[in-house]
């Protein structure tokens, strides 16, 4: 027979007729007793020994009771106190005899408490009398002589109900653990006699041994589990796209919808249907890429007559137009969007998605290019969020529920809105937040009302407000990465995207 | 944003608010719009604000939007001018590029060096917003003292006996035609040698160099000033300058009025007198500067509609006056719109009246007339009358350095602005919508999906690249017959030669990304999912667009299997049948490279990239890789 080697060893040491108990047994073979314990329990499936359990108790002084024992029952010391002050003939002022027996804190108390429940005085209007008929001897108080016996342990001197008593008061502490010892049984005894040998360990598992049944027999080598492993890089989405992805769910769950759109557009998508004045400073060539492609022929005729007369004239009987040059080949020109509010006035105009009606909601995270000088925080192309909502009648209140709603799901809270200037829209926000971390307020964010010159040319007749923040942003304040070149495009450094925690 | 420097004690003193404590200061400046930006060295507040208040381009702008914040001031103020004793004539020769000027004079200026400063700061701002660059509009700023206006003689040229208005003139001169000695300068130079040799010439030769005749105004003495380029040193405004020419010349007049409005206005903050000056053009004459007030009517309910709130009448009215405005309620058109702008009007109700107008929560029933005893007043029952289509409407007088109020709308965010926007409660808008990804995202994050359980790292690569990146380390040209050679669209005006075109495949990416982690373990699977774009006459935009799927496997042991096993295995996820036909491309070894054909179409190549190209990249290890148009998959 072949049995693994802690068995062997287990098997080997008990004795047939005594109770061979494991703990030490343990001790002696310098072995694990959990593994020990494992082994009996083997040993005993296989009919070659018996295992008896028992329910131990140990019982040890806390803290508490280790003081008592050496300094004394508050309520022993209290009541000498109280004898040497004279209280059997007269009541001795609780707070002198307090002093004199050198209690402190919850140790008076507890000193009163006990004091009145053995009888050892009576308290009365602070002052305490000796008791005349004390339950116990002082001298000879049964709980104190506990103490000692545990400490010496031998609590199973000790009578149960003073153990109970002690432990009501926090002085010991009693555990049960279960003592087990083995015995050969009479297979067990046979077998010892005609020989076990020991069974080597084994590494690997293999099929072979799965299916010859060799497993039952044999030990497996103990790996050091505490080792590092290789490093293993598994397929990643990229931590932009991840979150990307949280916004996109955010967005949907609000009842968004997904836009989609050309990069390369017309300067009219991109800026004149947004009331932006042809020689306004962003829409020169120093922040705009401009594309070497032929202008945009196919710009819907009547939409472009009405652009034109907003920029020129204003709109309704109160507005007024810009004191600017109107180009239409300006209007044509191809460049790549330096905002997706592009696709925000093709929908709106009804050219992408055909006439809208209210309420709708819009949205994308999709790149824009501006033509900004790469540096640590600034890309030439990066990720826009845009959102915009289209209803009967909406207020500044309805714009700034809406983005309180998306920031409190990325865990940026108190909102505090800076009134500022778009071209677009009116009244305009600038939206910041607390950095979750450093608790900084932080820009996070641009929205604002849609302005009638916009939304009239468009033939739209109700509300929009929109707002938007670049991705990068977002991240950059969810991660903290000081270069967002290591994180977004061509030079980024791939240790940081596969040692990125993910978005959730 | 533009930012301004301002002195926050000089600040303090035009508000009012001597002892206000830096932070409360800031956050006061913050609810105007204007966010600190951070102090100078000599301990002034830089401040960035944005361009639809070009008054707040000075301290005495900030500071008069401050005094009608703190309740200083009410109400619309426009300053009082003086008849002038000045004229601008224009004279035919000015080139018809910038034929417009304005002017005006200002008297007993006690001008400190912090005070010109913030006129030279709001001068040089003023030119970058507005003038748009000098373009459009372009200042210059004249001691009076330094003058001679030529005076009209008796009879001759047909003036009036009696003008004594002393003239200057805006005339057009050839490039050399004449000198003058320009500020910051020694010696007397022609126009054309300004643009040549001065450094400010050089800055704005651009504006003026295609024209025959260049800008200049001449006094009796000669020529002071070359507009938008630079002003003569004999005008030079200093310390002790009291009384000044402020003139601007450009493409437009609306646009230099309103500079002009913007400069009196400042100069008038600080005790200057305003003093008109006759313009003479050829064919008609203005009185400037321009300092009238213009109008917008307002409805009531377009207030609370878009501010979200119930607002009394009055609470309006007292909003716009701490705005800056002045309202009140409109007659119902019976109002005369030619009445000038200072006359009083007769209709105008008291504030008892307006108490009873009706918010958007009160019924019709409830409309004016009812119970108020006010209204039974005879004169104030009329004026009190809503207009005839039942809403409330204000007149609201506009002072002319607003130029950003171009519709009812702009008033309603100064309404929004004196309530304090941060006091509303938000709201959710009341309406539901269905959400949902578009299709084509849909498909994307599906192939994106795939390629990570594949064990692909998914990158995020720019667009825009250069033809050497594109084409050249690729071993290919543009005019190759293979996946990615085609013509790029190419950006216009670049400023960076790394970013010239827009990437026609997104292979060149990758092996870029794998070029810089040439220092990080391998092996180093890579994928990206992005844009690739194409110069396509048939498109509408004249620029063909398409998500591109880009794959490559960099291992000691990689091999053309590695690549199409994974590319199987994308094909099979997606139900599309996948055929590989060999084919050559110039970056793929011969004999090693495929087309990817998905479903019968070819949209792609896989195969092991040439030594050339990996050689290129710094690349020490074999690479396989795919690249094929997403909607293969679909």
């Amino acid at each position: 027979m072949k049995l693994p080697e802690t068995q062997l060893a287990l098997l080997e040491a008990t004795g047939a007729t005594d109770r061979t108990p494991v703990e030490p047994l343990a001790e002696e073979l310098g072995e694990d007793p959990a593994a020990i314990t494992r082994a009996a329990f083997e040993l005993e499936a296989a009919g070659l020994v018996d295992v008896e359990e028992r329910a131990v108790e140990d019982v040890a002084l806390t803290e508490e009771g280790e003081r008592y024992r050496e300094a004394g029952l508050p309520e022993l010391r209290l009541r000498a106190a109280a004898a040497e002050a004279g209280a059997d003939d007269s009541p001795a002022e609780m707070g002198r005899l307090v002093g004199q027996s050198g209690l402190e804190g919850p140790e008076v108390d507890i000193a009163l408490s006990n004091l009145a429940r053995k009888g050892y005085g009576e308290i009365d209007g602070g002052a305490i009398a000796l008791g005349e008929d004390p339950r116990y001897d002082p001298e000879a108080d049964p709980e104190a002589a506990a103490l000692e016996s545990v400490a010496a342990g031998e609590a199973d001197a000790v009578a149960t109900d003073v153990l109970d008593r002690l432990e009501s008061r926090g002085l010991i502490e009693r555990t049960e653990t279960t003592a087990r010892s083995v015995t050969l049984t009479d297979e067990g005894v046979t077998a010892l006699m005609e020989g076990v040998e020991a069974a080597e360990t084994v590494g690997a598992v293999t099929p072979e041994l799965l299916t010859s049944g060799e497993w039952s027999e044999v030990e497996f080598t103990e790996y050091n589990v505490e080792a590092d492993a290789e490093t293993v890089n598994g397929g990643k989405t990229h931590i932009l796209r991840q979150t990307a992805n949280r916004v996109k769910d955010v967005l949907v769950g609000m009842g968004f919808r997904e836009m989609e759109g050309p990069h390369a557009d017309a300067d009219f998508w991109i800026n004149d249907c947004l009331f932006m004045p042809q020689d306004h400073p962003a829409r020169t060539h120093w922040d705009r890429f401009a594309l070497d492609v032929p202008p945009m022929a196919e710009l819907p005729a009547d939409l472009l007559e009405r652009v034109e007369d907003a920029h020129r004239n204003g709109v309704g009987s109160e507005g007024d137009g810009y004191h600017s040059p109107w180009d239409a080949d300006f209007a044509r020109a191809v460049a790549l969007r330096g905002h997706t509010t592009s696709l925000s006035m093709r929908y709106l105009s009804g050219q992408a998605a055909g006439d809208l009606e209210p309420p709708e909601r819009y949205f994308s995270v999709e790149k824009v290019y501006r033509n900004d000088t790469l540096d640590p925080t600034h890309l030439l192309e990066f990720f826009q969020i845009e959102g915009w909502v289209m209803a009967e009648e909406l207020s500044v209140r309805d714009l700034m529920g809406t983005f309180t709603e998306f920031y409190e799901q990325f865990g940026i809270t108190d909102l505090e809105f800076k009134p500022h200037y778009n071209p677009y829209t009116e009244p305009s926000f600038e939206l910041f937040g607390r950095h979750p971390e450093t608790d900084e307020l932080i820009e996070i964010g641009n929205s604002g009302i849609f302005r009638e010159e916009v939304l009239s040319p468009l033939g739209v007749e109700c509300d929009v407000m929109a707002w938007g923040l670049a991705l990068e942003r977002l991240l950059m304040l969810m991660y903290g990465f000081e270069d967002i070149r290591d994180v977004h495009g061509t030079l980024c450094d791939l240790d940081l995207l596969r040692n990125v925690e993910v978005v959730y | 944003m533009p930012v301004v420097e301002v002195d926050p004690d000089e600040l303090r003193e035009l508000a009012g608010a001597e002892d206000k404590p830096d932070a409360e200061l800031k956050a006061d400046l913050f609810s105007l719009g204007l966010e600190f930006e951070g102090e100078t060295e000599s301990g002034g507040f830089e401040l960035e604000f944005a361009p639809d208040r070009l008054d707040r381009l000075s301290v005495e702008g900030i500071a008069r939007s401050l005094r009608y914040q703190y309740g200083h001031d009410r109400g619309v103020y426009v300053p009082e001018t003086n008849d002038a004793e000045w004229a601008i004539e224009v004279d035919e020769s000015v080139p018809e590029e910038r034929p417009y000027v304005t002017g005006a004079v200002v008297r007993g200026l006690d001008l400190d060096e912090s005070r010109l400063e913030s006129l030279i700061q709001l001068q040089e701002k003023l030119h970058a917003t507005m003038g748009r660059g000098r373009a459009k509009g372009a200042i210059g700023v004249h001691d009076l003292a330094m003058l001679k206006g030529r005076r009209a003689v008796d009879g001759a040229d047909g003036t009036d006996a009696t003008d004594a208005t002393k003239t200057i003139t805006y005339r057009g001169v050839a490039p050399d035609g004449d000198r003058f000695v320009p500020l910051d300068d020694d010696a007397e130079r022609t126009p054309a040698e300004v643009l040549e040799t001065h450094p400010t010439g050089d800055e704005y030769a651009d504006l003026v160099e295609g024209l025959d005749r260049y800008p200049a105004i001449y006094d009796d003495i000669g020529l002071f000033s070359f507009p938008p380029v630079i002003n003569g040193a004999r005008t030079e405004v200093d310390e002790g300058s009291r009384d000044l020419l402020v003139e601007m010349t450009g493409t437009d007049q609306w646009t230099i009025d309103r500079m002009l409005a913007i400069v009196c206005y400042a100069l008038d903050a600080r005790g200057g007198r305003i003093e008109e000056v006759d313009v003479r053009y050829g064919d008609r004459q203005l009185r400037r500067p321009d300092l009238s007030t213009s109008r917008k009517r307002v409805a009531h309910d377009r207030i609370e509609r878009t501010l979200g709130i119930d607002v009394p009448g009055t609470e309006v009215v007292d909003l716009l006056e701490r705005a800056g405005l002045d309202a009140a309620p409109a007659d119902g058109g019976k109002r005369d719109r030619g009445v000038p702008e200072d006359a009083p009007d007769p209709d105008a109700p008291d504030d008892v009246a307006l108490e009873a107008v009706p918010s958007r929560t009160d019924g019709p029933d409830t409309a004016l007339g009812g119970t108020d005893p006010a209204s039974g007043d005879a004169t104030g029952g009329d004026a009190t009358q809503p207009s005839t289509d039942g809403e409330l409407i204000y007149e609201v007088e506009i002072p002319p350095y607003r130029v950003d109020v171009l519709h009812p709308a702009d008033v309603v965010d100064d309404v929004g602005r004196a309530y304090g926007f941060n006091d509303l409660e938000p709201t959710y808008p009341n309406v539901s919508t269905v959400g949902g990804r578009h299709a084509s995202s849909r498909l994307e994050d599906a192939a994106r999906d795939a390629l990570v359980g594949l064990g692909f790292e998914d990158l995020l690569n720019f667009h825009m690249t250069n033809e050497a990146e594109l084409f050249d380390r690729m071993g290919l040209a543009p005019g190759d017959d293979a996946l990615g050679a085609s013509d790029p669209p190419t950006i216009t005006e670049p400023y960076s030669e790394a970013y010239t075109v827009v990437r026609t495949w997104a292979l060149p990416s990758l092996l870029m990304v794998l070029e810089n982690n040439t220092h990080r373990a391998y092996p180093q699977d890579l994928a990206e999912i992005g844009l690739v774009a194409g110069v396509d006459p048939e498109e509408p935009t004249g620029v063909e667009e398409h998500r591109s799927v880009a794959g490559a496997l960099a291992r000691t042991d990689a091999s053309y299997e590695d690549a199409k096993a994974r590319l199987q295995a994308l094909a099979d996820a997606f139900g599309a049948s996948l055929s590989t036909p060999p084919t050559t491309h110039p970056s793929f070894i011969d004999g090693r490279a495929a087309e990817v054909v998905l479903d019968g179409e070819s949209v792609g190549v896989v195969g092991e990239l040439h030594p050339k190209v990996l050689v290129e990249h710094d690349l020490e290890l074999p690479v396989a890789a795919f690249e094929f148009r997403l909607d293969g998959l679909r």
